[in-house]
């Protein structure tokens, strides 16, 4: 109970239960998406009515088990352990359910009351399987729900076992799981010497269970209560536990079989791969088919995108008719500045970039939906596994070459922390849409027919840098240790439910907004501040003199203050770099402007620019702001993604230094060649 | 008994034991694969995820981790 007098339901559930799908229902839109304390896991909260009880759902980590094996899975037990549920709702897919149960057989132990809600009950019909419920009630003590989350119309039968759980405080009966682990000697050994302990809601047996499995927290814990003549009793009981978690484990399905097997009856259906699972698992035609699929959702997500992308567009084209018109009502022109050059244009600079989210969020959360997320992995586990990363991995990276954002809202289907941090950090190394409609111009401009072989360089690099910047931050965010292969289930193909699926991408979308346009805003304020002169003239403003100052510096690096600022400014967006050049070489315009968008160039910027940059420079211009952070936005979308300001900062200072050593690498062959 | 790795496509067999370091042997557990464990091959193509079938689930497994499952051959 909370002290708003919320009734605290705890949803419990491996990956891929339809945890979120049931989260998202019960919830809407009344959420609040935050971190557990102290850790990098999303934490999802959300509240409901129904009667006259109020209710707050904690949508718990998606994990395996109840082991201590990783941050998702500590978290999950701590907070059940806490007492701050009142009631935890243990869900099983019923598609995969044998093997779907083994959190309620690794829950078992711990007193709280709980009901079992088998989800995915559509599917489970589908494949012919027909599940006695009542049955299963009878055997476990506790509700039992056949059920599918995403039809919210039917979710009586949810309401009425948890109004059941919670009124009759229903508690799992583990008296025949407990009789099976009693058959294993070391197991009883362990219990007679804990004999009476409990951990709060945590009872003997389940201690007893995961100090066999060799729990360290766990078995810490027990040894400093009992005092030491038990602790060393139970130290050398342990010493001769070998391979406890088998034991136990076997002990779990074998209560699973008992349990399944009177109520569950299936018709023999063969399993096999249906026609497209073989043409994606194929050895040859597997990997185009997965490239394919990936480009056409990313074409597919322009659709959804198009309309915000327009809405973005046509904000910023009323930025300059605003000024002028708050210009003549007597507005000082510091204050009309900074709410058309730098609000309003930050706005639509987000409303852009969040069609694209938006777009990929739909589509990629679609395909993750459905089933297809969990065969894209399976087919690039092997390739990606080389960098330290999932199979899923390479769905971000090829999302990358259109936006950086979209590719890092894409990592949200990768489940282990580490591999999406290290995936976001190597996908920033992938040339974006905005270098692309950068670097093919300024490249042919300088280098002519030799184009081709620098966008080749460019894509080389890309692969170095990848491999390079895998090996450096793969050490501390994917240890060798933790490295661990595919053991993944591929789901059955499920139909998509459109209402839940927009629900989480419109909040996901919401959530996506409100960060990126405090980072973006905060940003471009103190640049529109260090580049702002009262006398109009470029030359005065803060920036210009430190650009000017630091030139002996940046000259190592093949820029000249121009184009240094102009590196500097390509980091809120790369399309600006273009136009902070014009700027600043025909001297009009503020950077500000410049840096957000490609269009107001200098009729004549061609010129220009060969006038005023050698080719050496050009080509460390082109290495610098392609390799550089690929803009605010996406630093944004790192941090919603990866939760962690650290890392964040880390991954943003990594790529502006390694931007600058490309440069300075390009430039000093640039004076080899030229 | 044999590897689950050498298994080939088609081949069935009743899991005898699962070896390897803690983290693997609790992540194994946690899918299903348990000494006692009912397998079928579906996919075991060079340097790809072997696929089986175990406790009603379609679960792809490393390769070269799959060596740590030993399998008592129950014919095709």
């Amino acid at each position: 109970m909370t002290d708003k007098n919320e009734i605290v339901i705890a949803l419990l559930g491996q990956p891929n239960s339809g945890k979120s799908t049931l989260f998202n229902g019960l919830t809407g839109l009344r959420q609040h998406v935050g971190n557990w304390p102290g850790k990098t896991v999303e934490k999802k909260e959300g509240s409901f009515t129904h009667g006259d009880k109020k209710y707050l759902v904690a949508d718990l980590p998606g994990t395996y088990s109840l082991s201590a094996n990783s941050d998702e899975e500590i978290i999950t037990r701590d907070y059940i352990a806490s007492g701050k549920a009142d009631v935890v709702c243990i869900l099983a897919d019923s598609s995969q359910l044998e093997r779907s149960l083994y959190m309620l057989s690794d829950f078992a132990g711990i007193e709280v009351p709980c009901f079992l809600l088998l989800n995915m009950s559509d599917v489970a019909k589908d494949q012919g399987k027909d599940i006695n419920a009542k049955e299963m009630e009878d055997k476990l003590g506790i509700p039992v729900v056949l059920f599918s989350a995403p039809e919210v119309k039917k979710y009586d039968s949810f309401y009425t076992a948890l109004e059941q759980a919670v009124d009759g405080k229903t508690v799992l009966d583990t008296s025949s799981l407990e009789k099976k682990f009693r058959d294993i000697p070391e197991y009883s050994e362990i219990r007679n010497t804990i004999g009476d302990y409990k951990d709060g809601n945590r009872t003997g047996m389940w201690l007893a269970v995961k100090a066999l499995e060799g729990d360290e927290p766990v078995t810490a814990k027990i040894k400093a209560e009992l005092g030491n003549e038990k602790a060393s009793e139970l130290s050398s009981v342990l010493s001769k536990c070998d391979k406890g978690i088998v034991k136990a484990g076997e002990c779990k399905f074998a209560w699973i079989d008992e349990l399944t097997a009177d109520s569950v009856r299936k018709e023999k259906k063969d399993a096999g791969l249906g026609k497209f699972d073989r043409l994606i698992t194929h050895r040859i035609w597997g990997k185009p088919v997965v490239v394919l699929t990936i480009l056409l959702g990313l074409l597919a997500s322009f659709i959804p995108a198009l309309p915000l992308m327009g809405v973005g567009s046509a904000i910023a084209s009323a930025t300059a008719p605003l000024n002028d018109a708050l210009l003549g009502i007597g507005c000082p022109s510091f204050i009309a500045a900074l709410l058309c050059d730098v609000f309003l244009r930050c706005f639509s600079f987000v409303i852009q970039m969040l069609g694209f989210v938006f777009g990929v969020t739909l589509v990629f959360g679609l395909l993750e939906e459905i089933g297809v997320m969990a065969r894209i992995s399976y087919v690039f586990d092997n390739s990606m596994g080389k960098l330290g990363l999932q199979g899923k991995s390479v769905m971000p990276f090829l999302i990358s070459f259109g936006c950086t954002m979209g590719g890092a809202a894409g990592t949200r289907v990768i489940d282990s922390w580490g591999q999406k941090v290290l995936t976001i950090a190597l996908s920033w190394a992938i040339p974006c849409g905005a270098a692309w409609a950068v670097v093919p111009m300024l490249s042919t401009l300088f280098f002519g027919a030799w184009t081709p072989v620098i966008i080749t360089v460019i894509l080389i690099v890309m692969i170095l840098h990848m491999w390079l910047t895998a090996k450096l931050f793969g050490r501390s965010l994917v240890k060798p240790s933790e490295r661990c292969g595919m053991i993944m289930e591929l789901p059955p193909y499920h139909k998509p439910k459109w209402g839940s699926l927009f629900r989480f991408v419109f909040g996901r979308t919401k959530d996506t907004f409100f960060r990126s346009f405090k980072v973006v805003l905060i940003v471009a304020v103190v640049f529109w501040l260090l580049s702002f002169t009262s006398t109009g003239t470029a030359g005065d403003s803060i920036l210009f003199k430190v650009g000017h100052v630091i030139e002996p510096v940046t000259m190592v690096f093949g820029m000249k203050w121009q184009t240094f600022v102009a590196f500097i400014a390509s980091s809120l967006g790369k399309e600006g770099a273009l136009g902070v050049l014009s700027t600043i070489f025909s001297g009009t315009g503020s950077i500000t402007i410049g840096s957000m968008q490609s269009a107001d160039k200098a009729a004549n910027l061609n010129e220009l620019l060969l006038a005023n940059i050698t080719k050496p420079e050009a080509l460390a211009f082109i290495f610098a702001i392609t390799f550089n952070m690929p803009c605010i936005v996406a630093l944004a979308a790192t941090y919603q993604e990866t939760h962690s300001a650290k890392w964040t900062a880390i991954i943003g200072s990594y790529y502006t230094a390694t931007a600058l050593v490309l440069a300075g690498i390009a430039y000093h062959i640039g004076m080899l060649i030229w | 008994m044999k590897k689950l790795s050498e298994m080939k496509q088609g081949e069935k067999g009743i899991v005898s034991s699962v070896n390897g370091d803690a983290r693997y042997v609790g992540r194994i557990t946690s899918i299903g694969i348990t000494p006692g464990c009912k397998v079928s091959i579906i996919k075991n193509d060079k340097r790809r995820p072997l696929i089986v079938f175990a406790r009603d689930t379609m679960i792809a497994l490393n390769e070269k981790e799959s060596s740590n499952i030993e399998v008592e051959e129950a014919g095709a």
